[in-house]
């Protein structure tokens, strides 16, 4: 809420706000290329392929002239929608906003992987990166992660959008916390833990003191009431085990 | 310079006016000069608390405005020496007030007052955030009910987020816990929640506790604050918040059951066990 609102009767508000987002870093553009890729992704991460908004990064492509229209159309048969592009040379630019698409500037602080992968001319595969489920090995490591020292009150929300949040403090009840990885609680954990948001099944959440509202792993997810009293006020983990929660004590 | 002190809770009629009231009282009857201003535009209270209703002419929003200035709106308190009393309007809306306004009257006022007492609204909306905006401590009025604990912990959270200490990146608003309508028989008889479990989940420092008691209603509904009623737990138990409030160490009272007499156990209601 501003407080600068001059009155109460409006249509809307603006709000800033941070939005986990998945990033489709594409080393090809070739729509051929990534049809088949995203064809092997899709039988591997099906939860995944759910109209998950994606922002093509096209910053590690020298092509001034990209097959953009293609590549969207590509993403939508596989069930992504593509919200935006990131990066690119101007004709890139006008093209994302001439099919309706949103354009964001390279990002520079990011550390390029490019430069040891091979550009266009040897065939390595397009590679979906950020929060994407693929090998548990590699999510486990995720960088990017967020540690909160202090109460997340109720009302507060907590997020770590990419990898493993860690809270040193309560979570209190009508609080949330979300991580594309792992949450870890270290006080009491009364209100809302949502793990694995982009879908990673391998995220898991681990508390000390259990009193949660709600747990959700890769959106399945248990109510307080779903929750087997015995494991109140344990310290727990909660995994997804065959589509299901597991909430087993910490030993 | 003056020290702003909102008192606060997110939920309505936990205690708010009340509270600001006899905080701010004791606080003059200390001998601090003190101000007390109701923020709650549109359904001013704190008057018919203080007992100068009938001498309203001028208002908050008034003197935001422009159209009367702060010497004229601010009504000085008959029982007690150093108290003032700005008062809200009755006939406008929380719309009228402005944060620069606000920040305007709060600065004048700091220049003449040890102590500004900001009696916030109800909600967490733009009246209650402009009340709070400027704070240095904040009194977080509760009761000991669920609701009540989960609305505080949310304020708790603006606090910490929509003020103006935290957008500048200053030291934090000091937060104090206040708890009022406490009542130790319905604690044992688990009706009520008890202190240690509201502390745990609101995890500030606590200011104090105001036992449940008749001597309340009767004080507001006579328009003299309850702390000047000595005599009364609820007044003995603001003096002691005050006096926290103050930086001084003061024994926690009226937490634990007053045991029954002979008469009272034989005759008396309850008898539960």
């Amino acid at each position: 809420m501003s407080l600068n609102r001059d009155t109460a009767d409006i249509a809307f508000t603006f709000k800033g706000g941070m939005l986990p987002m998945t990033v489709m870093e594409l080393a090809s553009g070739d729509p051929e290329r990534i049809r088949a890729q995203l064809a092997g992704k899709v039988s591997q991460a099906p939860a995944f392929f759910q109209h998950t908004p994606v922002v093509l990064s096209v910053e590690q492509i020298d092509e001034p002239h990209l097959a953009l229209e293609r590549i969207c159309a590509v993403c939508r048969a596989h069930k992504l929608l593509p919200v935006a592009v990131r990066g690119g040379p101007d004709p890139v630019k006008q093209s994302a906003w001439a099919l309706g698409l949103g354009w964001f500037p390279p990002q520079e602080s990011r550390p390029r992987a490019v430069e040891t992968r091979a550009p266009q001319t040897q065939p390595a595969p397009a590679e979906i990166e950020a929060e994407l489920p693929v090998p548990p090995a590699e999510s486990a490591g995720q960088a990017g992660g967020r540690i909160y020292r202090g109460t997340v009150r109720s009302g507060q929300q907590v997020s770590a959008p990419e990898g493993d949040l860690v809270v040193i403090g309560a979570v209190n009840p009508g609080a949330e916390v979300l991580a594309a990885g792992s949450v870890h609680v270290y006080g009491p954990l009364r209100g809302r833990a949502l793990a694995g948001i982009h879908g990673d099944r391998e995220a898991g959440i681990f508390c000390n003191d259990l009193h949660a509202e709600l747990l959700s792993v890769a959106g399945t997810y248990k109510r307080l009431e779903d929750i087997d009293p015995k494991m109140l006020g344990c310290a727990v983990q909660v995994q997804l085990k065959e589509d299901q929660l597991r909430i087993s004590a910490l030993t | 310079m003056a020290k702003i002190i909102v008192v606060t809770s997110g939920k309505g009629g936990v205690g708010k006016t009340t509270s600001a009231a006899a905080i701010a009282t004791g606080l003059a009857l200390r001998g601090n000069k003190t101000v007390v201003i109701d923020f709650d535009v549109g359904l001013r209270n704190l008057d018919l608390i203080m007992g100068c209703e009938r001498r309203v002419v001028y208002d908050l929003v008034n003197v935001i405005q422009g159209e009367a200035g702060l010497k004229q709106a601010l009504i000085r308190d008959k029982r007690t020496e150093n108290l003032h009393i700005l008062p809200a309007s009755q006939t406008r809306d929380k719309d009228a007030l402005t944060l620069e306004g606000v920040e305007k009257v709060l600065a004048d006022l700091a220049d003449e007052f040890d102590y500004i007492i900001c009696d916030s609204p109800a909600g967490i909306e733009r009246g209650a955030q402009l009340a709070l905006y400027f704070a240095d401590e904040a009194v977080v009025v509760t009761n000991p009910e669920v609701s009540s604990v989960r609305d505080s912990d949310r304020i708790l959270g603006l606090l910490s987020s929509k003020s103006r200490r935290a957008e500048q990146n200053r030291d934090p608003i000091k937060e104090h816990l206040l708890i009022t309508r406490y009542n130790p028989n319905r604690v044992d008889d688990g009706d009520m929640l008890n202190l240690d479990d509201i502390r745990e989940i609101l995890a500030i420092d606590l200011v104090g506790l105001i036992p449940e008691s008749e001597a309340v209603l009767r004080s507001s509904n006579q328009g003299v604050p309850v702390i000047h009623d000595d005599k009364s737990d609820a007044g003995q138990a603001y003096a002691d918040t005050v006096s926290r409030l103050m930086g001084e160490d003061v024994p926690l009272r009226f937490q634990s059951a007053q045991k029954k007499g002979l008469i009272a156990r034989m005759f008396g209601g309850g008898g539960r066990r």
